[in-house]
């Protein structure tokens, strides 16, 4: 957007602007298909369901963010994606294919980081390229990790133990890890929810960066707390209800024109609408004057 | 500093022992005078007059192959048994009946075995250091964080690739652990063995003094010794054991 952002356009051109992204977005392929989608889990107090019946299809190239309160099942959908949770009944589809187990078409980016502690930097993303990507040959996978790791820019820190590096630079690591494989899905799992505001903004911007590098064509989902993240992020917003058993409350569309600016858009009429439009969905207390 | 300060208070209480039994207990500084005579020509190697060197080497090389040969069979068992239920609940039933005989019960059945006297210490030292390290190694092994192995899920590691870059790194710490424990309890157990098997070794050289009616002094000087090449032993593996501590 423009720098004359700060005074809003005319509501014809945001509605006008809304509705071709709405209409891109409606014709580009399928990337994942979830189909009626249950997920139960055998507990000793009796069986436990996380999400149910659960309908969603994402298209390529889409960011989609999944909004909802803690237990609602959205790192258990999400994971459904990924493979590494079975459905208990229904499918999901991942670039045409059957999900049955985790593969190096969808890559994830957990919410502890999960960087081998004994390896250094380099090492943990080589081991993970040399584990997902078999047949590439070595030479490549040699510089798939260098190009993953300067794009974070970490390539100075490439020998360092993960225990010598900061909350942010973990990330970054898991994200490169992430990318290296090439994947078409990239799902994240909460993966700010560890760092402090002022990173996490910086770390938005990095995951633009690292996607808009890739031409958009990578679909991401992303599971979050936060509303101002999934806005500034995502394509739309999946809203879950509350869980046991939880369901899809509703699909708040994004259609906010890209690049985005962390300051500007804040003041984007259409920012302030669906961020309204969440907090009602999510929050049910707004002040201490407020009754439940 | 607070080193010498300690051995300077032990050096203390012993003169002051010394003082109450009359002398029974040699002091300090008389000690010192048959340490010094003890550690002359420590490595002879005569049919009737070994050196306390020659000794002292017999002792740490029963202790080296017994520690040895059970590391090499604690460790694998312990990570099989941490990696799998079924194996634990196999084969800890039996750890948990044989783990709390005494080392020194085992001897006979060695003897029994091996019709060797040598033999059968290492075999006694052989089975009290499986314990330590096969528990220890089945605890690294069984409490691998879900984190580590959701990575080896995601990216797709082969079991190989577990093994060595996951299941083992994580274990190593834990292993270390229980290799210091169990050295030091071998080396415990081969002055108490050599006590009842006989044969050159610290132990039997304690043992000739104390109960063949030998000087008390000398007693003490074996004692110090053992205690030093204890601590040593320990200290090795205090240092293997910072070598391999990762910041989690």
């Amino acid at each position: 957007m423009s720098n004359t952002s700060i005074i809003a356009p005319p509501e014809d051109d945001i509605t006008a602007t809304a509705e071709i992204i709405l209409e891109q977005a409606a014709n580009a392929p399928v990337s994942i298909q979830i189909n009626n989608v249950t997920v139960s889990f055998k507990t000793p107090k009796g069986i436990y369901t996380a999400v149910k019946e659960i309908d969603l299809t994402v298209k390529k190239g889409e960011i989609v963010a999944l909004i909802g309160h803690s237990g609602c099942g959205k790192s258990t959908l999400m994971s459904t994606i990924s493979g590494m949770v079975k459905p208990t009944s229904g499918e999901v589809y991942a670039n045409g294919k059957k999900v049955n187990s985790p593969g190096p078409d969808r890559g994830i980016v957990f919410q502890n980081y999960s960087l081998l502690p004994w390896l250094t930097v380099y090492k943990n993303i080589e081991v993970a390229v040399g584990a997902a990507l078999k047949e590439v040959p070595a030479a490549e996978r040699v510089k798939l990790v260098e190009t993953n790791l300067r794009m974070v820019n970490l390539w100075e820190h490439k020998d360092k133990l993960p225990g010598q590096l900061s909350g942010g630079m973990k990330q970054r690591v898991a994200i490169a890890r992430a990318f290296a494989i090439n994947p078409k899905i990239l799902l994240l799992d909460e993966p700010f929810g560890a760092l402090d505001a002022l990173t996490k903004s910086a770390m938005h911007v990095e995951l633009l960066k690292l996607w808009n590098l890739d031409h958009r064509e990578k679909t991401i989902v992303m599971v979050t707390h936060d509303i101002e993240e999934a806005i500034f992020l995502a394509d739309r917003v999946v809203v879950m209800n509350n869980g046991p058993a939880a369901t899809i409350k509703e699909i708040v569309d994004v259609p906010l024109p890209r690049p985005r600016n962390k300051k500007f858009i804040v003041h984007d009429p259409m920012y302030m609408e669906i961020h309204d439009r969440l907090l009602n969905l999510l929050i049910d207390k707004f002040s201490i004057d407020d009754e439940l | 500093m607070y080193f010498i300060a300690g051995m300077v208070i032990m050096g203390g209480i012993w003169a002051l022992i010394a003082k109450l039994t009359k002398g029974e207990i040699p002091a300090p500084l008389a000690t010192w005078t048959v340490f010094k005579e003890v550690i002359q020509h420590p490595f002879q190697n005569d049919a009737d007059q070994k050196g306390i060197g020659t000794k002292l080497l017999s002792s740490l090389g029963r202790v080296s192959i017994g520690f040895g040969l059970g590391s090499l069979i604690a460790i694998p068992i312990g990570l099989v048994m941490g990696s799998s239920k079924i194996a634990m609940r196999i084969i800890n039933p039996m750890v948990q009946i044989l783990k709390p005989v005494s080392p020194l019960a085992w001897f006979p059945l060695g003897l029994a075995i091996f019709q060797d006297s040598p033999k059968a210490s290492i075999f006694m030292i052989f089975i009290c250091c499986l314990w330590p390290t096969l528990i220890n190694a089945a605890f690294g092994a069984s409490n691998i964080p879900q984190d580590h192995k959701n990575v080896s899920k995601a990216f797709g590691f082969s079991k190989w690739k577990y093994l060595t870059k996951i299941l083992l790194p994580f274990s190593l710490p834990h292993i270390v652990t229980g290799l210091r424990l169990s050295i030091g309890i071998a080396w415990m157990v081969i002055v108490a063995g050599e006590m009842l098997s006989g044969g050159i070794g610290l132990g039997n050289f304690v043992w000739e003094e104390g109960f063949n009616g030998g000087s008390v002094a000398k007693i003490l000087v074996a004692i110090i010794i053992i205690g030093v090449v204890g601590s040593l032993l320990d200290k090795c593996f205090t240092w293997l054991q910072q070598k391999f501590s990762y910041a989690v």
